[in-house]
């Protein structure tokens, strides 16, 4: 601890610009780690937060997936002796017309027996808040909201809200103003509640429930009541407590939190060779301090421990850092993440508070901590081997690294053998990981030699342009390749993962649009509300069917898509009219006879899945999967696998009959309309009006419309993907900052001799500049070959364990060419600093001794 | 040629160091002076802010007629490559460039064109004696080859001032008086002002002029 | 709904020990049938006042009544009924009809001391009470408004879980119909429902108003009941779901 001090605190303190650099790296990983995940988990706590305090004393709840049930089930709940209170419950969001932003949830609930499970706060001290509650049950116009939500919008009880319903744009009035209470922040306070049989109408329920709420005996426990129920109503329910459907939402954002693991290690790797590098050099410019220490009695021992006390302190500032800048960024996209997820799974929360959570920040500290060791084992382990006499002689400075290399590039071919045969037989997901992991250890074994190759073949050519410039920029990479292989390895790691996401996105966009293409090819849809994966809105049956007779459309499709728990995760289910799509779409099928499967099916005789579920559940063509409906378990072989992006955690598509029938549900989410030729989706739009008016609430969408409507969904998607890159051109921007900052002070002398001999400051910039850029395009280079490498893995990585998307390998040439001004253009950013300094320096001190 | 008027070079550390105390010098054109005395006695100093390396904190120093003083960092730089070469004790050549690419470096700097560049510096190497060992790397030479080369890079374009500071301070004897002939000789060839710093009394003793230095102030300045 | 019913019923005979007296006392008030309208008022703590007409009618006596709830009054109210089917062995079915939503709705088992609609009655305050349930003491025969009185605490037999810890009730000695009931929540007086004007009817001495008061949110509820008729012809089939839905 004392040589800690004594030793390494003077070493940061003289270079302490150097030291902040060298953390950088951690600081990014970690910070984007705990960001991200902090964002994650604060949408999910939101979330769950939401379902908590709407639950009340709700100990189960009753769900039959999304579908909803119909309401003679609350009877048969009602009738299980162990249930105290069961009432049902309708959860929809719905956009009010008022000043504040943002959706309203609206729990709809039968308030005769629901005060039993939640407190409405309502009769708390002198007042009522809500004036009357037979009116309010007798008045289908009747809502009651949050002290909170009135305040922000400034109404008063009995005023009138305007809130979208499934008869068009509709008053209700305000009958009760609730007190603060733990239910009414549920969803930031913006919620609302209202009669469940009113929202039935309200929202197209027919006579259906969402869910229903129970409270068991006292004295029960709520597992054996929820077997119970089970018994009592088939396995087509799924009886759970409130808590566990945050977990279900946890299960379906966490494809995200594999992308936010994904950015932050890579962030921390790329940040490893910067630790790396710099302790490297700091280990050859110390030999001098090592050698007295060695001859003052320090055993190699202490020495090793020294250096990795200095980078377990490093790797722990930096981690605290990243964490603090981690919340920072959380608190920043909490919002658009919630959104975001919301959008995209319809799920209803409003992340406000962004805690993070004490688990989350110790494993980052610890993730920082191990990555700095690890860094800095090598040139800890060097230091140790540090020979006191040697040491202590000048000049002797550059330890030989040629017998080092020669073993890099051994083990280097070694592993990409390894990774050969892996291909060959990379069935298995161990040998594949591991030829995976292989790979990247060959390819940064390999990045000193392969780097020092390109710096003496580009030589020539920087010498012929900049003679001066130009040959010492690629001297000085030539001279000390220990010095920048680091920041290059950065580099090519960050481009290749640019260059593998890029790959990634295009062939992604590529297949999403060739299934917008094929699958969504009617000329309009009707839905009934604005965000099409909103499911709170429904159309009657009676609707679709209404408008379905109208002149000028060829066919009409009736689409309910639904989420129903298959082996326990809720998948995606589309039920539509099999036979009638089947003469307009052509999915692209993966597996299976496409006319037997769509005939099969069209039949009731099976399902089609999408080939993300069978790469998901791991299921086959020829595979049996029971769905547990609430009639009973059904029995439907899976007829086929195709191409289609319903979901992304993969989608099930069943003909409508057999829905209909076993889960009761008639209602429609979206139409799909094809017209006659001639005549067009504005003409259409206009007959839907005239026939429909204002009696049901509908949104029109052009094809066009729901193609813009998805790209945009996917490009903020990928979006967060762009993250990902944003911090691995930082981190690596950071890592040529750090080498030029060591670089120029090893050149101090060459430096200062070429502006004695009349080098001009713009020169001396122009070497720095040229270095840097070399630098960059030698990473680029690097990174362009390891993309191919990297794109091929990330490709296998998603099919296998991420989105099961298989998807085409295409090298993404455009974003590779694009890369060249901004790596090129950030290597130059990174140089303008070392530039500065190197000019700014006494020419006198340079010129002295060496 | 070279003037200095009250010049005075402090520098502040922890505790201030006064190396040059109100110097005032005048070295004509053509003269070939030596620059003595003990460490820590202002030469280098002295030598550093004729080449413009280091600004002096008072007094004036003009070269040809043009004041240092005032000067920005490039005008200095440009006014030194056209009027001054070095020659440096550890010859300071760049270890990766080999000499014919050493000597070629301030002609590259000044923007030359390359087969001017490679005229001149075939020219520079075979007036040093070195004419065949363009190629080679200054580690392959032997100390006094590559004061020689540092010799032909600081007379890229004939400059002329020379200042050398220790020039043979790194070498035997024996090869010391071969680089002094070889200052000698360009000196009477080229007709260039040179300024030797040296503690070598013999080296001193050669120069036409010598001047001694002690605590910062001019002490002896005699002419032989 | 209907079992506050059992607060209007009147009678008299005189008994030894508190237990025989409550039996008595609610024996004697039975009828087959009974029909009235009723006029609730609500006044809060700040003086306000909601007022709600209802006409009502039941068949059936003690435990196996049926009975029909009719809002006439205020407008938003009106049309809204309730229909409630007692049962000796189980709670009793109940459900509301609500016009504008032009559906019925079978009411939720309630929490027995949530309060009733907006009023100072809790659902448990208007349940029929079996006396097998409770405890009874006789506290002493103190007069209350110069009407000579038995004093009779109740309290929940531990098969019974209330609200209150303990209900003490007057019940007149001449006419053995309980005038006041005052709850307690452990030792604190919460409650207090008086019976004020209380007259025959058809030979059947009947409260026509009482006042609930809440003692903690200084509210009260005042019930008048008018056209108080027993024992008038009924058919079965007005105490329907279906009667109901008609708005008969």
């Amino acid at each position: 601890m004392i040589l800690l001090k004594l030793i390494s605190w003077q070493y940061v303190r003289k270079h302490l610009l150097r030291s902040l650099l060298t953390i950088a790296g951690i600081v990014l990983g970690v910070a984007v780690f705990v960001g991200m995940h902090t964002a994650n988990q604060s949408v999910v706590k939101a979330f769950t937060q939401t379902v908590d305090r709407i639950a009340g004393a709700t100990q189960l709840q009753i769900t039959a997936g999304e579908a909803g049930f119909e309401e003679e089930v609350l009877e048969r709940v009602q009738n299980v002796p162990e249930v105290r209170v069961a009432v049902p419950v309708i959860e929809a969001v719905a956009n009010p017309e008022t000043r504040s932003k943002g959706n309203l949830l609206i729990l709809a609930v039968d308030m005769t027996g629901d005060r039993s499970l939640r407190d409405y706060a309502l009769e708390d001290g002198d007042d009522s808040f809500i004036e009357d509650p037979l009116v309010f049950l007798a008045q289908p116009d009747s809502i009651m909201i949050t002290q909170e939500f009135a305040a922000e919008n400034g109404i008063k009880s009995n005023d009138a809200l305007t809130l979208n319903s499934m008869d068009g744009p509709k008053k209700f009035i305000v009958r009760g103003i609730m007190k603060s209470s733990g239910l009414t922040t549920a969803f930031g306070g913006n919620l609302a509640i209202m009669d469940v049989y009113a929202a039935q109408k309200v929202f197209g329920r027919g006579r259906r429930f969402d869910r229903i709420d129970v409270a068991v005996q006292e004295g029960l426990e709520p597992e054996a009541v929820a077997k119970k129920i089970e018994q009592a109503l088939g396995a087509g329910f799924q009886v759970e407590s409130p808590s566990s459907r945050g977990k279900q939402f946890e299960s379906l954002s966490s494809v995200y939190g594999m992308l936010a693991n994904i950015t932050s290690l890579f962030a921390l790797f790329i940040g490893m060779f910067i630790i790396y590098n710099s302790f490297a050099i700091a280990v050859t410019q110390r030999r001098s301090e090592i050698g007295i220490l060695r001859a003052l009695g320090a055993t190699r021992g202490q020495i090793q421990v020294l250096f990795l006390m200095e980078s377990a302190v490093g790797g722990l500032i930096g981690a605290a850092l990243g964490a603090l800048f981690g919340v920072l960024i959380a608190r920043a996209m909490a919002g658009s993440l919630g959104n975001l997820l919301g959008e995209i799974y319809g799920v209803a929360q409003r992340a406000e508070e962004v805690s993070s959570d004490p688990k989350l920040l110790a494993g980052a500290m610890v993730l920082g901590l191990i990555t700095s060791l690890v860094a800095a084992w090598i040139p800890a382990r060097n230091a140790a081997r540090v020979d006191p006499v040697q040491a202590l002689q000048k000049g002797k400075f550059q330890l030989l690294t040629a017998g080092e290399n020669r073993t890099r590039r051994t083990l280097a071919f070694v592993f990409l053998a390894l990774v050969g045969l892996s291909l060959v037989y990379g069935e298995g997901r161990l040998i594949f990981y591991g030829g995976y992991f292989l790979s990247i250890f060959a390819g940064v074994l390999m990045v000193p030699t392969l780097g020092l190759w390109l710096a003496k073949g580009m030589r020539p050519l920087l010498k012929a342009i900049w003679p001066v410039e130009g040959a010492l920029a690629a001297d000085s990479l030539i001279q000390s390749p220990r010095r920048t292989s680091g920041a290059v390895a950065a580099l090519a790691l960050s481009v290749s993962l640019i260059v593998a996401l890029g790959g990634m996105t295009q062939a992604a966009y590529g297949s999403i649009e060739e299934w917008l293409r094929i699958a969504l090819n009617p000329d309009m849809y009707l839905s009934p509300s604005q965000n099409l994966t909103d499911r709170s809105f429904r159309f009657p049956a009676a609707f679709a069917e209404e408008v379905a007779k109208l002149p000028g459309i060829r066919r009409t499709q009736f689409v309910r898509t639904v989420r129903l728990p298959v082996d326990g995760e809720p998948v995606m289910f589309v039920s539509l009219e099999i036979a009638s799509v089947r003469k307009e779409v052509r999915m692209p099928v993966v597996d299976g006879d496409p006319d037997a499967m769509y005939t099969g099916a069209a039949e009731g005789k099976g399902v089609i899945v999408s080939d993300t579920f069978a790469l998901q559940h791991k299921r086959k063509r020829g595979e049996v999967l029971t769905l547990n409906t609430p009639d009973g378990p059904l029995e439907m072989p899976i007829l086929g696998t195709v191409v289609d992006f319903s979901d992304q955690k993969g989608s099930i598509l069943i003909d409508r009959a057999i829905y209909q029938k076993y889960w009761k549900d008639d209602s429609v989410n979206v139409v799909r309309i094809y017209l006659d030729d001639g005549v067009t989706a504005g003409q259409m739009r206009d007959r839907v009006a005239a026939q429909v008016g204002d009696r049901y609430r509908y949104f029109v969408f052009t094809n066009e419309d729901l193609r813009s409507y998805i790209l945009k969904i996917t490009d903020q998607w990928f979006g967060l993907t762009y993250i990902q890159i944003a911090v691995a051109v930082l981190v690596s921007i950071l890592g040529i900052v750090n080498t030029l900052t060591v670089s120029i002070t090893d050149r101090r002398r060459e430096l200062g001799v070429l502006q004695a001999v009349g080098g001009l400051r713009m020169q001396i910039r122009g070497t720095i500049w040229l270095e840097a850029l070399t630098i960059g395009a030698i990473g680029l280079a690097l990174g362009w070959v390891f993309g191919a490498v990297a794109l091929y893995y990330a490709l296998e990585t998603s099919a296998r364990d991420l989105s099961g998307m298989r998807l085409e390998y295409t090298y993404p040439f455009k974003m590779a060419l694009l890369l060249i001004p901004v790596i090129l253009g950030s290597s130059f950013l990174a140089s303008l600093g070392p530039a500065e300094t190197a000019v700014r320096g006494s020419l006198v001190e340079a010129l002295e001794y060496e | 040629m070279i003037e200095l008027t009250g010049v005075t070079k402090r520098f502040d550390g922890k505790k201030q160091v006064t190396a040059l105390n109100t110097v005032n010098l005048q070295i004509a054109k053509g003269e070939m002076v030596s620059l003595v005395g003990p460490s820590g006695s202002g030469k280098s100093t002295l030598l550093n802010l004729i080449g413009g390396l280091d600004k002096p904190t008072t007094g004036e120093i003009a070269l040809d007629g043009a004041v240092l003083s005032g000067l920005s960092d490039d005008a200095l730089t440009k006014l030194r490559r056209d009027k001054i070469g070095f020659i440096f004790q550890f010859f300071n050549l760049l270890p990766t460039l080999n000499c014919l690419e050493n000597v070629s470096l301030p002609l590259h700097l000044r923007g030359w064109k390359k087969a001017q560049i490679d005229e001149r510096a075939n020219e520079l190497l075979a007036l040093v004696g070195l004419g065949k060992r363009l190629d080679h790397l200054p580690e392959e030479l032997s100390g006094g080859e590559r004061q020689r080369v540092a010799i032909a890079r600081a007379l890229s374009v004939y400059p002329p001032i020379l200042l050398a500071d220790e020039p043979t301070g790194n070498l035997d004897s024996a090869t010391g008086v071969e680089i002094l002939g070889l200052i000698r000789d360009l000196h009477q060839r080229l007709e260039t002002t040179v300024l030797i710093v040296t503690h070598d009394k013999a080296v001193a003793e050669s120069c036409p002029r010598q001047i001694a230095l002690k605590d910062g102030v001019v002490v002896q300045d005699r002419r032989v | 709904m209907s079992r506050w019913l059992l607060l209007f019923v009147a009678g008299s005979l005189w008994a030894q020990d508190a237990r025989q007296i409550v039996e008595e006392s609610q024996k004697r008030h039975r009828s087959r049938s009974q029909q009235y309208e009723g006029v609730l008022e609500v006044y809060d703590a700040k003086g306000g006042k909601t007022e709600k007409r209802w006409q009502f009618a039941r068949i059936g006596s003690f435990g196996q009544s049926k009975s029909v709830l009719r809002f006439l009054a205020p407008p938003l109210v009106k049309g809204v009924a309730l229909l409630i089917h007692n049962h000796p062995d189980r709670a009793s079915d109940q459900w509301m009809w609500t016009p504008e939503l032009n559906r019925d709705r079978r009411i939720a088992l309630q929490d027995r001391s949530t309060r009733f609609f907006g009023t100072d009655f809790s659902f448990e305050d208007l349940e029929e009470r079996d006396a097998d349930q409770f405890d009874y003491k006789l506290l002493g025969e103190p007069t209350l408004n110069g009407q000579a009185c038995y004093q009779i605490e109740s309290t929940p037999k531990q098969s019974r879980t209330s609200q209150y810890s303990k209900t003490v009730i007057w019940v007149r000695k001449d006419i053995l119909l309980p005038v006041q009931f005052e709850m307690y929540v452990k030792a604190e007086l919460v409650k207090r429902m008086v019976h004020r004007r209380i007259e025959q009817v058809q030979n059947v001495w009947s409260t026509l108003e009482l006042e609930m008061s809440d003692l903690r949110k200084k509210s009260r509820t005042v019930m008048k009941s008018e056209k108080l008729k027993y024992d008038v012809t009924m058919p079965e089939a007005q105490f329907t779901l279906q009667a109901l839905r008609r708005g008969e």
